[in-house]
């Protein structure tokens, strides 16, 4: 039996260099290939994993008629809240932390003082502290000691149209020169 | 003919030939040291181990085998994970009752529950001991022996002390009590606070933006899936390089005590697989060919002090879970932060250094949760990584005790050690309501525990 290493009429073999570089191309199109699909399935479940829709809770929300609050202080757990009032002036401030989101607590003054916040008078009652890492408020909500980087956070208060009921504006924050005084 | 070979049949059926053996040949306990090699070739439970071990790496006094007692307690609290996870219900609604249930109603289940809890607050202390150990000898450095890559097991180290801090953490927020709804929140606004995606971060960790079903089973799962199972390949890992170094840093002493030079490369005569592999010759061969006298069969003489300490830390435990209650705090209750709120011992370090870290520069204020809580550890993790590349000691400072060559840096790192210890002492024992101040000594002052 003999053998033809080259039978007549067949295409001539490639160069040697020509299969390299094909197989070189082929290669590296099925590793790319291979990447990106990882990579895409990969990205394709972590995004899964970041939320679309948020069912919060509303930021505005009824606290209640003016009159049902007391003079001074009252914490709204719900809302984590103080609603503040003097006489016929409101003013609410965040029970939140600034430093790292406990909720902090308000303790009475052995007595009040009258002071000026931010141009207007204000009645001071309580300071404020957190359980979590010792950070400690005035009344006015301004941070004094402690690890808290930024005052407390207030909220604006105005009155619904249709009962009357305190309404607090949770995406809202405003200055320290807020009061809501009623009619 | 007598040309015939013997073909004869052994008792058993099998065929007698050379290396074909009529009955397996390992036991617990070889009467050869073939038979103690054969016993780590044949048994899938023995593969791990050497075939010879140098004798002083087995010192009680070196290691203090935390490294095995580490891996005892994950083993340990996989296998007593186990049945919680088939009476634990991950919902917010659900889980305290759950929980509760397993404390209070199911029978043996505040057993399991104590040997879960005690085993991962020992796993931390463990692994904690086990890196200071490490650091404290130099067992992360390269000694005699070749393609040795100590560095990088240190490196797989700190990842897994990382993980078990990760894991510690998912597990105590999943009884959805306050100390978790707390926990949480704080751990969460940590994420938090870091500039730019730190927002985006806390989202993608709890689900959301409030601390809910979403933040609760994500934790769950990592809990039970994906960090066991990321410490479970790092700890093969761990043990395949410890493998591949030839044993623990103190095995490369006999080179170094004993003045002989490792052999050279090349294909020499070698009597290990792996020499045979590699056309090299690693030091473990030629200690155990030329120093016999300094090894000994990994079974039977390994084997014995590894599951001495397996089953002794097992007993430590069965036993301690009889006596020592896991608590439950009141449901979690997102509108009272309790007084003081305080993260379990090992974070308290953090606690204390999250509360000290808040600086002014001016109106200008970085929060001590980004400066405590992400920037502090984080360059202490990197620096702790990057500690072999830094140390510039000779290689006769590894697998020694406070060698001479690393005084130095072995005092740095105790300072570190010590500054940390005192902060969680501090935490522990000197943190009060409003995380104010207190000597050990001094009472509490009495306050409502709700608002």
């Amino acid at each position: 039996m003999t053998t033809n290493p080259a039978p007549a009429g067949a295409p001539p073999a490639p160069e040697p260099a020509e299969t390299d570089n094909r197989r070189d191309f082929l290669m590296k199109v099925g590793i790319g290939a291979g990447v990106v699909a990882l990579v895409g399935q990969a990205g394709a479940s972590l995004r899964s994993l970041v939320p679309n829709v948020s069912y919060d809770a509303p930021t505005t929300v009824k606290l209640g008629l003016p009159g049902d609050f007391p003079d001074g202080l009252k914490f709204l757990p719900d809302q984590r809240l103080f609603v503040f009032r003097d006489g016929r002036t409101f003013h609410a401030i965040s029970a939140v932390c600034t430093h790292l989101g406990c909720t902090v607590r308000a303790e009475a003054l052995s007595r009040t003082e009258e002071k000026e916040v931010a141009g207007k008078p204000l009645r001071i009652t309580h300071r404020f502290l957190c359980p979590c890492h010792g950070s400690k408020y005035k009344g006015d909500g301004a941070n004094e000691s402690g690890p808290a980087p930024k005052p407390l956070a207030w909220y604006e208060l105005s009155l619904a149209a249709d009962d009357g009921q305190l309404v607090v504006d949770l995406a809202h924050e405003v200055g320290h020169d807020f009061r809501l005084t009623l009619a | 003919m007598s040309a015939e070979p013997e073909t004869r049949p052994v008792p058993g059926g099998s065929p007698s030939a050379p290396g074909v053996h009529p009955r397996p040949l390992w036991s617990f306990r070889p009467r050869s040291d073939r038979e103690a090699g054969d016993a780590v070739v044949s048994n899938f439970l023995l593969h791990w181990f050497p075939a010879k071990t140098y004798k002083p790496s087995l010192d009680w006094t070196y290691s203090f085998w935390l490294g095995t007692a580490s891996a005892a307690l994950f083993f340990l609290l996989v296998l007593s994970g186990l049945p919680l996870l088939l009476l634990y219900v991950p919902s917010v609604e659900r889980a305290y009752g759950s929980v509760k249930d397993i404390e209070y109603v199911v029978t043996f289940g505040s057993w399991i529950r104590a040997v879960h809890r005690i085993a991962a607050h020992l796993m931390v202390a463990v692994v904690f001991l086990h890196l200071v150990r490490v650091f404290l000898t130099g067992a992360y450095k390269n000694g005699t022996g070749r393609g040795q890559r100590r560095e990088w097991n240190w490196v797989i180290g700190v990842g897994l002390i990382v993980l078990t801090l990760f894991l510690s953490f998912t597990g105590y927020l999943l009884p959805w009590d306050q100390l978790a709804y707390w926990a949480v929140t704080v751990g969460t606004n940590i994420a938090s606070s870091v500039p730019f995606v730190g927002p985006e971060m806390r989202e993608l960790l709890i689900g959301g933006r409030t601390i809910d079903q979403a933040t609760l089973i994500r934790f769950y799962v990592l809990h039970v899936i994906f960090l066991p199972g990321a410490v479970g390949a790092l700890f093969a890992y761990h043990m395949w390089r410890v493998r591949k170094d030839g044993g623990l840093a103190k095995a490369d002493r006999w080179v170094l005590e004993t003045g002989k030079v490792e052999t050279p490369a090349g294909r020499t005569k070698t009597y290990s697989l792996l020499g045979v592999a590699r056309g090299t010759a690693p030091a473990i061969k030629a200690t155990s060919l030329q120093a016999r006298d300094l090894t000994v069969n990994a079974v039977n003489d390994l084997v014995r002090r590894a599951a001495i300490v397996t089953l002794g830390t097992f007993a430590v435990v069965s036993i301690l879970a009889c006596f020592v209650p896991s608590p439950l705090e009141e449901p979690a209750n997102a509108l009272v932060t309790p007084n003081p709120a305080k993260a379990p011992w090992y974070f308290l370090w953090l606690q204390e250094i999250v509360t000290d870290t808040t600086i002014r520069i001016g109106s200008f204020t970085i929060n001590g949760a980004f400066l405590g809580g992400v920037l502090l550890p984080g360059a202490l993790l990197a620096l702790l990584t990057a500690w072999p590349w830094l140390d510039r000691s000779s290689r006769e400072a590894a697998g020694v005790w406070f060698a001479r060559d690393r005084r130095r840096q072995n005092l740095v790192f105790l300072a570190v050690v010590l500054v940390v210890l005192a902060f969680t002492v501090v935490g522990t024992f000197m943190r009060g309501p409003y995380w104010h101040f207190y000597w050990p000594w001094q009472p509490w002052p009495e306050l409502p525990t709700r608002i």
